[in-house]
């Protein structure tokens, strides 16, 4: 008795750390699992609304985000790089970047996705649009926000 | 040697906080990765760049066209223009009016897959753009596309 009250007294105290540990790790591994990785080539735009785009249409892998941003100076982003959209004789910047892109996938379709701000002018997807037509590329969607149709049209 | 024992006897414990402040870290990034969750997609064809209609301008003996004009350069609203044949069929600057305006046309015996083409001015915004999309869709129209007015 007076053995075992001497040694919980001087017995250090330790939490067990082992199914915290576990837990975490089940947590993390479920979030590298779930995450799509073309999400860390999104830019924070607003994005128009829209109730007829369909929620999940586009397959996870060969996309390609293009974002429009900056209405009032628009800029074309690329996995965080700014490259050149603007239309011309040839090739710009964009569509040959697609082009490779394209050839890299070896045939399979490649989906080139636009995020663009609600704002952005009609020029600068056009030109997008046309540079995206250059590379060949048939898998084409337009991001928008989805609501109800009584949320947009007021009732 | 008695000490020696002792030693062996001890349990070897790696350093775990490393590790766990690591885990941390991962877990917190992925958790504030920006979500997608509401967002939506549409979908058009694009303009020929390639064979006989590159660089020729898109057109079909029939189709309805929605031309989007935008008086003012930072214009809030914008001027929606319904046209059948190159024929002004409806003016005005409100979307519920166009959907009716369609409406009455497939009403009017359109079939779903008569084209639609949305014209929008350069200045147009992207919301207006989407805007007059959906309304087509809203209307029953399948093919609908939008003028490139660079080929």
């Amino acid at each position: 008795m007076a053995k075992t009250r001497e040694s919980a007294v001087s017995g250090a105290v330790s939490f067990n750390m082992t199914p915290l540990i576990d837990i975490v790790l089940l947590l993390l591994i479920f979030f590298i699992l779930t995450t799509q990785f073309s999400q860390l080539e999104i830019e924070p735009v607003t994005l128009p609304v829209s109730f007829a785009a369909k929620p999940k249409q586009v397959s996870e892998y060969n996309n390609v985000v293009i974002n429009l941003v900056n209405p009032d100076a628009p800029k074309c982003k690329v996995m965080g790089q700014q490259v050149d959209y603007l239309v011309r004789e040839g090739d710009n910047e964009l569509s040959a970047m697609l082009k490779d892109f394209k050839g890299d996938k070896e045939g399979r379709l490649l989906n080139v996705i636009l995020r663009a701000d609600e704002m952005i002018p009609y020029e600068a997807v056009a030109s997008v649009m046309l540079s995206v037509a250059k590379a060949e590329i048939e898998g084409w969607w337009i991001t928008t926000e989805i609501r109800e149709q009584e949320d947009i049209l007021g009732g | 040697m008695a000490k020696t024992q002792s030693r062996q006897q001890e349990k070897i414990q790696p350093p775990m906080t490393p590790m766990i402040d690591i885990v941390f870290q991962l877990l917190i990034f992925f958790l504030l990765i920006p979500s997608q969750a509401g967002e939506a997609y549409l979908t058009t064809n694009l303009p020929k760049t390639q064979g006989p209609l590159a660089g020729k301008k898109q057109t079909f003996v029939k189709h309805v066209e929605i031309e989007l004009r935008v008086p003012e350069e930072d214009n809030k609203d914008v001027d929606i223009v319904l046209k059948k044949m190159d024929k002004e069929v409806g003016f005005g600057r409100n979307f519920e009016g166009l959907l009716g305006a369609l409406q009455n046309l497939r009403a009017e015996g359109l079939p779903p897959d008569y084209p639609v083409r949305i014209s929008p001015w350069m200045a147009c915004r992207h919301k207006w753009v989407v805007r007059a999309f959906d309304m087509a869709v809203a209307a029953r129209f399948t093919k609908i596309h939008f003028a490139v007015p660079y080929i």
